[in-house]
């Protein structure tokens, strides 16, 4: 079962990830944008335009906060723990918790503690972030009605993932080293003889680890793809429109006024002609 | 047949009036693997289609952002659910999540009843695209409704209006059936009406070879909205035009762009550029019809089957830019009653005519009340795409939809005194709100832009 999992799982999850992401976006780019349907809120004169509009909604959620300040909340602040603990994971396993030494003045020492400290604050957040969403899912009639289980069923397995992973940092009998970890990983992905095994004989790590490799191998096929699709949507929505010039040909408006077109009388040369 | 299973339906095209638009419709029992069939050519060729299908995460923005929501309150016109009818059986045939999961991830067979439950909601559906506006991936759910009422309109099924509109396309150039003699006797009389009313002597040529401007009305100028022609035809011997009305094509609207973006929306696409090229014409100038301006400005690159060798201009662009640059002189303080308006969805989100039809409006009233939200953030009249429907149970559905507007109207407060004017600058939007304004009692006359401009016209 060790073997299983730390072993041999993690070269079929990144195989499927990879395969799987790959043939979704060839699903998309198979179809092709036939009219021109941009958004005109307002018109994107640019690419510059271009890139702080889709830039603005895919990191801070510029429509949410808009139009549901509630949802823009729970959302944006989920989205933003997630990033901070994915990139927690790199470079906290990476650089054994020392990121912060590289800028001048920070010890190592000093370094580890932001780490588990920033680490322990976005766990947290995370959860509770993600639990709200749950929440609102479960209350708002609205959002209800819309929802299928599977929508459910991904928060309460994020939460899962999440708790599990809080856990290990918050109880220190279950806590797990950085170093053993690198160690692991760098081993399996160099394809060097496997250490660090042990991990796995924490349920917490082992839990942890295969829930995380099961949502990578179910990711391309579900609704997590709005990673991609988000960007994939806007790009159909958020082009560069440029107006044809306004101005109609042979006008000139002095002269016609001056001729007092469509005044019938008295209005001057042409209609005085016809007199009265 | 007005109902099926407890769903509003819109009266529907019999078979000769479905042979006449050039579809045969397909018999019941095979509707289902068709509706399939065609789905799968859909969502292969259309990747706006393929994103609204795949990337939604059913946050529920577009619930509280939806007027056919808000006013019916129906769960199934939550824009992510309207498009999920569609999106259940796509997961189900064209998802290996639907495959596996099934129901789990809310896969549905196909069936007739689903076909049904199509017809029903695609047609509440006013194809505004502000779910896709305020939608935060940027999904755009019209390409949904527009993608079920195309496949619905292969099997057969579309609404007598829409389909006796194409028909009347085909026959005579506009939508309402006017024949040329017609159009000339009402361009006469409106002449005539022009010089009672306003002394002002203007003509409508029609038909003028190597004129340099091709206006293209609206057919319901011709008959609904008389002022709206009236203004244009002021406005172009204000500024001395050299133009012209084409006889083959007095309409602005395209109602393909509505139900059936193949044959019927190509077709008036191909006529208005003969009638450009016959007419040996030098820019193309568009009338007030939100969805047609989308039609024309949007679809005539991508439908055309040669080069487009014309610019084609919006008549608000012309007016606002000829106000812009000092051309024209409108007199405000001709109309003093209060004034707001109401953005047509296709203007301000498809077509970028915000500021343009804000130029103009300010320039020609006096008391002019700006209505909230607008621009883009406006909400639909609640008779987009066409759905002005008269049997009684999908007439009684417009006033639902427009019940949004309807409180967005009272909030300007511009009906107190029962002389408001709403200023609608869309044939669709004028279609729907003058019954609607009565029906909710909003105290307010519904108007066009290009009318209130041609009676502030300062002529001295």
């Amino acid at each position: 079962m060790k073997l299983l999992i730390g072993q041999i799982l993690p070269f079929i999850t990144i195989t499927i990830f990879v395969l799987g992401v790959f043939y979704r976006l060839g699903r998309w780019v198979g179809a092709r944008i036939v009219h021109n349907i941009t958004l005109s809120d307002p018109w994107l004169k640019s690419g510059g335009e271009v890139a702080v509009k889709i830039g603005t909604e895919a990191f801070l959620f510029r429509s949410l906060f808009k139009f549901d300040k509630a949802l823009w909340a729970g959302a944006f602040i989920m989205h933003f723990a997630l990033l901070n603990v994915l990139g927690g994971h790199i470079v906290g396993f990476g650089l054994l918790g020392e990121q912060f030494a590289y800028i001048p003045g920070i010890t190592a020492e000093m370094s580890k503690d932001a780490s588990n400290l920033l680490g322990t604050v976005f766990g947290i957040v995370l959860f509770v972030s993600i639990a709200y969403l749950l929440i609102r899912r479960l209350t708002i009639k609205e959002v209800k009605s819309i929802g299928n289980s599977s929508d459910v069923i991904w928060l309460v397995y994020l939460l899962l993932i999440v708790g599990v992973g809080n856990i290990m940092r918050l109880f220190h009998q279950f806590h797990i080293e950085y170093e053993p970890v690198r160690d692991y990983i760098v081993a399996l992905f160099t394809l060097q003889p496997v250490v660090g095994m042990e991990l796995l004989e924490s349920p917490f790590f082992l839990i942890h680890f295969l829930l995380v490799q099961i949502l990578l191998i179910v990711f391309p096929f579900s609704k997590l793809m709005h990673l991609f699709g988000m960007f994939a949507e806007r790009w159909i929505v958020n082009r560069v429109y440029h107006d044809p010039a306004p101005g109609m040909p042979n006008i000139d408006v002095p002269a016609a006024r001056k001729a007092g077109l469509g005044l019938p009388s008295g209005g001057g040369g042409e209609s005085a002609s016809e007199g009265v | 047949m007005a109902e099926y299973k407890g769903m509003a339906q819109p009266s529907r095209a019999g078979e000769k009036d479905m042979r006449k638009i050039h579809i045969e419709p397909i018999p019941d029992e095979q509707k289902p693997e068709k509706a399939l069939e065609y789905l799968d050519y859909y969502r292969k060729k259309f990747r706006s289609f393929v994103m609204a299908m795949e990337s939604c995460t059913k946050c529920g923005l577009c619930a509280e952002n939806c007027h056919t929501y808000l006013g019916t309150r129906d769960p199934n016109n939550i824009p992510t659910n309207r498009a999920e009818l569609i999106r259940k059986i796509y997961r189900r045939y064209f998802t290996l999540e639907g495959r596996w999961f099934g129901n789990l991830v809310g896969a549905e067979d196909i069936s007739l009843d689903v076909i049904e439950q199509w017809y029903s909601y695609f047609w509440q559906c006013s194809e505004c695209r502000r779910c896709a506006h305020v939608c935060p991936f940027g999904i755009d759910t019209c390409e949904v409704t527009m993608a079920g009422r195309q496949i619905l309109h292969w099997l057969g099924i579309t609404p007598k209006l829409h389909a006796d509109v194409g028909a009347a396309m085909e026959r005579v150039g506009n939508h309402t059936g006017l024949p040329k003699p017609g159009i000339i006797d009402t361009l006469e009389f409106m002449a005539e009406e022009c010089m009672d009313e306003f002394g002002i002597e203007i003509e409508y040529p029609v038909d003028k070879p190597d004129a340099d401007i091709m206006y293209v009305p609206s057919s319901a100028d011709f008959l609904l909205n008389p002022y709206t022609l009236m203004g244009a035809g002021m406005f172009f011997k204000y500024i001395g035009a050299n133009w012209t009305i084409p006889s083959t094509v007095t309409e602005a609207g395209n109602f393909g762009l509505l139900f059936d973006q193949r044959y019927t929306q190509r077709h008036n696409v191909m006529r208005l550029l003969n009638a450009a090229q016959d007419l040996n014409v030098k820019k193309i100038v568009w009338g007030e019809c939100g969805h047609g301006w989308r039609a024309a400005k949007m679809y005539v690159p991508s439908l055309a089957d040669r080069p487009v060798r014309w610019d084609i201009t919006h008549i608000h662009d012309e007016i606002a830019h000829l106000i812009r640059t000092k051309q024209i002189k409108l007199d405000p303080s001709k109309i003093t009653r209060p004034v707001t308006l109401h953005d047509p969805c296709n203007y301000v989100r498809a077509c970028g005519l915000n500021d343009n039809m804000r130029t103009c409006i300010k320039a020609a009233v006096s008391n002019y009340v700006e209505m909230s939200p607008n621009g883009a953030d406006n909400f639909c009249c609640g008779g987009g795409s066409g759905i002005l429907f008269d049997d009684k149970q999908m007439y009684q559905k417009r006033i639902e939809l427009s019940w949004k507007k309807a409180e967005q109207v009272r909030a300007t407060g511009i009906g107190k005194n029962g002389d408001g004017i709403l200023c609608a600058p869309c044939s669709i939007c004028k279609a729907q709100l003058y019954p609607m304004v009565e029906e909710h009692e909003l105290g307010v006359e519904v108007k066009g832009l290009i009318d209130l401009v041609g009676m502030a016209l300062d002529w001295k």
